[in-house]
């Protein structure tokens, strides 16, 4: 039974990633091949554009995983081992960003940064007579900005642990041998995070190099193209699904080789033997006076990654449309009519409503599909457990484009294509290494011998299953379920090509919207999602007394 | 009729042999696999509770085929009616301490009454009675210890097997537990197999002993004949308190027999004479070091086997001393039970003697 179940889940995932392979060697529009060949491989290649784009990829994912990875460790560093004022809400404020969905954070930082409408431009203008357009949110830089932000809290939880759990003799041990704070600090307890900060910023490089909202909203008008950005325009605007599949390729090697060098940071991460689990009590350094000063960043981090765009996005769901004149009169041209025409409109309702179905239905399968998985390879002695482990984490290498795009291919011509089951389906595929690894983790940690006290009184596998296996894990569960609740709900990559008239999801309404300039509806349908989020995170928070790591 | 019957049993992992063709029979009470980590003992174990399957051999429980990979029989670790406790003990952390020995009487669908009124009184045999809705957390590893014991025997299985359970306690409630367990499996009255790579934890608890190494049996016998009796040079080291050195036997008299030990400076050393032995062959002498003698006057005559010596050193452990004579080239370390006053440190080149009786010495034949 649990082989069983773990096949089907290998199949929905191999599907696409298959038909992608295949569909890049053939030519031919939707639903027709034409034959074996290099064509499209072809045109990737002899595109003029192709060196331009893949500097422009590298740059824009290099970048903001710098940008976001360095101020992540910076934070970490600063709640972890000094004595910045007000730590308790010092150590949160980091965290508080994650909770606006991406597509969100693009729309508001582009109505601040926009070069002739944008806020912060007018500002200059206005206040400060200053005519040039000193804020571009359509260029290089405007995207490092916003993805680089969206890269900080993935570097803050990584390091935060390695600050916070670094045994002080190390450092102790630097002191008697004479060397001070400050040189102790550079010589010591940084070279000492090196590896952690690398898995993180490979990490955040892998999710620049997959990232779709920035590269399309921002990239596109600004005419700076990446691989990501070119394979929604093939598939979405010229149809040719080979030209797709091979872009598509090149990305997937791109992300396989960078995947690699995670596998290997991580690796040699967890071979620094110095860092343990162990509950040191770490020194906190005395910085002086500094420490206003890193408060004062801590807070800063806090309004751009959050209260800037949030104010932003009320304002303008609140204005009756965006220019930067109306968004000054705010608050006395205080309409809501936005809301009215958002809540009226059945592309948002429809997707509103399909976005929660969907989410909470895909975590539930999502998580179940990774335990049973995960059960499988470690817990029986089923054949094929290895092919299993790959298979289960092979989607980490595909954008969630791409595997849309290889299901779009699959469904065309089938019942499932325009229907919610293709969208189902795209998001279990997307979410399910996240499921299976937190359930491979989590079963690992589980202490064989429990399992086996059970066979050995009595119990069958789904006694052990059921009885033991489910209800140990049921803390990582619970985490699981919400994390790729959250993530779903505001999921535009996978959803943007399986959506359909009458099969619409949320977020992708809201892309839509940007896209043909309703920026106040968006902003409106935007509002609407982020009161869902901190509603549904409230009553996680205190209704189940649930922590949050991710 | 056998309680459990080994034939054959083989298992290797990759190129490491963990079981080497391993064969014995036990009729009722405790047995022990002794022998140092990796020698295959636990694997021994977990392949008669079904967790690994062997790549060669059978195994009855008994009279009944568990395992027999000749003729594909494997009953599954569930139907094989036994109990084991664990090293870590395995309790389910997310279940009481009720809920967890009532687990498998669940699973036999037993009546409710009959389950409350089961694990009540195996609760009250393991003293653990009015601890019942404690999570296994809120008890001390002694007590965890119980539950598991507890969970296995409110099955009332035909055997029970446990894997170093006593490993996770510290040495004083070890050893308190030892005797307790042996009590507790005596007066359930059911036949227990028991790992360990404590000598003195196996020879306490058990009837018999099983001396393992290298996924061999060197040696299955009573704990005094695997103390006393060692037939194996690997089991006279294991066993402990003795010294090994080699020697080649010159001649046999009745019952004794002479043995040459060039390490002593090329004595001659009486002792019992082992079932096969003769004269010109290599062995090894075995000298049960906390029964030497020391005295610095010399002995009477006619006793066995005085050797002249040089102390070197003495080590207080408490209630034993280590005494270290230099013999030849051989340092002999002797164990005596309390310090002897009139036993001096002779650094200076002072003499020492030492006497071994003719009993305290086992010869091993090595050819």
């Amino acid at each position: 039974m649990p082989l069983i179940a773990s096949a089907l889940a290998g199949a929905a995932i191999m599907t696409p990633v298959l038909v992608v392979m295949w569909r890049s060697f053939t030519s031919g529009k939707l639903g027709f091949t034409v034959g074996l060949n290099l064509t499209n491989y072809l045109r990737v290649f002899g595109d003029k554009d192709i060196l331009p784009m893949l500097s422009n990829s590298v740059v824009y994912a290099a970048g903001s995983a710098l940008l976001g990875t360095v101020l992540g460790a910076f934070l970490a560093w600063i709640v972890a081992r000094t004595n910045t004022p007000g730590k308790a809400l010092v150590e949160l404020l980091p965290l508080y960003p994650i909770l606006m969905p991406p597509i969100m954070k693009n729309i508001a930082w582009i109505l601040l940064l926009a070069p002739r409408s944008g806020i912060l431009n007018g500002m200059l203008q206005h206040f400060f007579g200053i005519e040039t357009l000193v804020f571009n949110a359509f260029t290089m830089a405007g995207m490092v900005w916003v993805f680089g932000l969206a890269c900080v809290p993935l570097g803050y939880l990584f390091l935060l642990p390695v600050f916070l759990s670094f045994d002080p003799s190390l450092e102790e041990s630097a002191y008697i041998a004479g060397s001070k704070p400050v040189n102790t600090m550079f010589k010591i307890t940084f070279p000492l995070a090196i590896p952690a900060f690398t898995s993180a910023l490979v990490l955040n490089f892998l999710r620049g190099l997959r990232s779709f909202e920035t590269p399309v909203l921002q990239g596109t008008p600004g005419n700076i193209k990446v691989f990501v950005s070119r394979v929604y325009d093939s598939m979405a605007l010229e149809f040719n699904t080979g030209l797709a599949t091979a872009y598509s390729v090149v990305l997937v090697v791109l992300s396989v080789i960078t995947l690699y060098f995670y596998i290997r940071a991580t690796r040699f991460s967890e071979r620094y033997a110095t860092i343990t689990g162990k509950g040191y009590r770490v020194k906190v350094i005395d910085i002086g006076p500094w420490k206003y000063l890193t408060f004062l960043a801590v807070f800063l981090y806090f309004l751009a990654g959050i209260v800037l765009p949030f104010i932003v996005l009320i304002v303008v769901s609140m204005i009756p449309y965006f220019d930067y004149d109306t968004f000054m009169q705010f608050p006395s041209n205080a309409v809501l009519t936005n809301y009215y025409t958002v809540m009226k409109h059945p592309s948002f309702v429809t997707g509103l409503y399909n976005s929660l179905i969907l989410s909470v239905t895909i975590a539930i399968v999502t998580v179940l599909a990774g335990i049973v998985m995960a059960f499988t390879i470690y817990r029986t002695r089923a054949a094929g457990a290895k092919v299993f482990e790959f298979i289960g984490t092979l989607p980490l290498a595909f954008p969630p484009l791409v595997l849309s795009v290889g299901l779009l291919i699959i469904f065309i011509g089938t019942p499932l294509y325009n229907s919610l089951w293709a969208l189902g389906i795209g998001l279990f595929v997307a979410y399910f290494p996240y499921a299976f690894r937190n359930a491979s983790g989590s079963i690992v940690n589980i202490h064989k011998e429990l399992d086996e006290a059970a066979w050995v009184h009595g119990a069958r596998w789904r006694h052990v299953f059921f009885k033991i296996t489910l209800p140990i894990l049921k803390p990582s569960v619970g985490g699981a379920l919400f994390y790729i609740f959250i993530e779903a709900i505001r999921n535009v990559d996978v959803a943007v090509l399986l959506t359909a008239p009458g099969k619409e999801y949320g977020p992708v309404t809201l892309f839509e919207y940007f896209r043909v300039g309703q920026w106040a509806e968006a902003a409106a349908g935007g509002v609407i999602y982020l009161i869902i989020l901190i509603v549904a995170v409230s009553v996680a928070k205190f209704a189940f007394k649930m922590k949050f790591s991710l | 009729m056998a309680i459990l019957k080994v034939e054959g049993l083989s298992k290797f992992y990759k190129d490491v042999k963990a079981l080497d063709n391993v064969s014995f029979e036990f009729d009722h009470g405790i047995l022990s696999f002794l022998g140092p980590s990796g020698c295959g003992k636990t694997t021994l174990l977990r392949s008669i509770a079904g967790l690994e399957v062997p790549d060669t051999g059978s195994i009855s429980i008994a009279d009944k085929i568990q395992t027999s990979i000749e003729r594909g029989i494997l009953v599954p670790p569930y139907s094989r009616a036994i109990g084991f406790v664990f090293q870590s003990y395995a309790l389910w952390p997310h279940m009481t301490v009720f809920s967890n020995v009532a687990f498998g009487l669940k699973l036999r669908k037993k009546s409710e009454e009959e389950i409350k009124r089961k694990v009540m009184s195996t609760l009250d045999l393991v003293g653990l009675q009015g601890r019942e809705q404690r999570y296994p957390s809120q008890l001390s590893g002694g007590q965890q210890q119980r539950v598991a014991l507890a969970r296995s025997l409110a099955l009332e299985p035909r055997l029970i097997l446990l894997d170093e359970p006593l490993s996770n306690l510290d040495a004083k409630l070890r050893e308190e537990m030892r005797v307790e367990l042996k009590k507790l499996i005596k007066k359930v009255g059911i036949s227990a197999l028991y790992v360990t790579h404590d000598q003195d934890e196996a020879f306490t608890i058990s009837d018999a002993v099983v001396v393992m190494d290298g996924g061999k049996i060197l040696q299955y016998g009573t704990p005094d004949e695997i103390y006393n009796r060692p037939l194996h040079p690997f089991v006279a080291a294991f066993v402990g308190h003795a010294a090994l050195v080699d020697g080649k036997v010159v001649r046999i008299e009745g019952d004794n027999c002479l043995v040459n030990v060039p390490d002593f400076n090329g004595a001659d050393l009486i002792s019992l004479a082992p079932k096969t032995v003769a004269a010109g062959d290599t062995c090894k002498v075995v000298i049960r070091t906390t029964e030497v003698k020391l005295s610095h006057d010399g002995f009477p005559k006619g006793t066995d086997n005085v050797l002249e010596g040089l102390m070197t050193s003495r080590e207080y452990r408490g209630g034993l001393t280590d005494h270290r004579v230099q013999i030849g080239s051989k340092e002999l370390v002797v164990t005596s039970h309390k310090l002897c006053p009139m036993i001096r440190v002779n650094g200076d080149g002072g003499k020492t003697f030492v006497s071994i009786d003719r009993s305290s010495i086992s010869v091993i034949v090595t050819h």
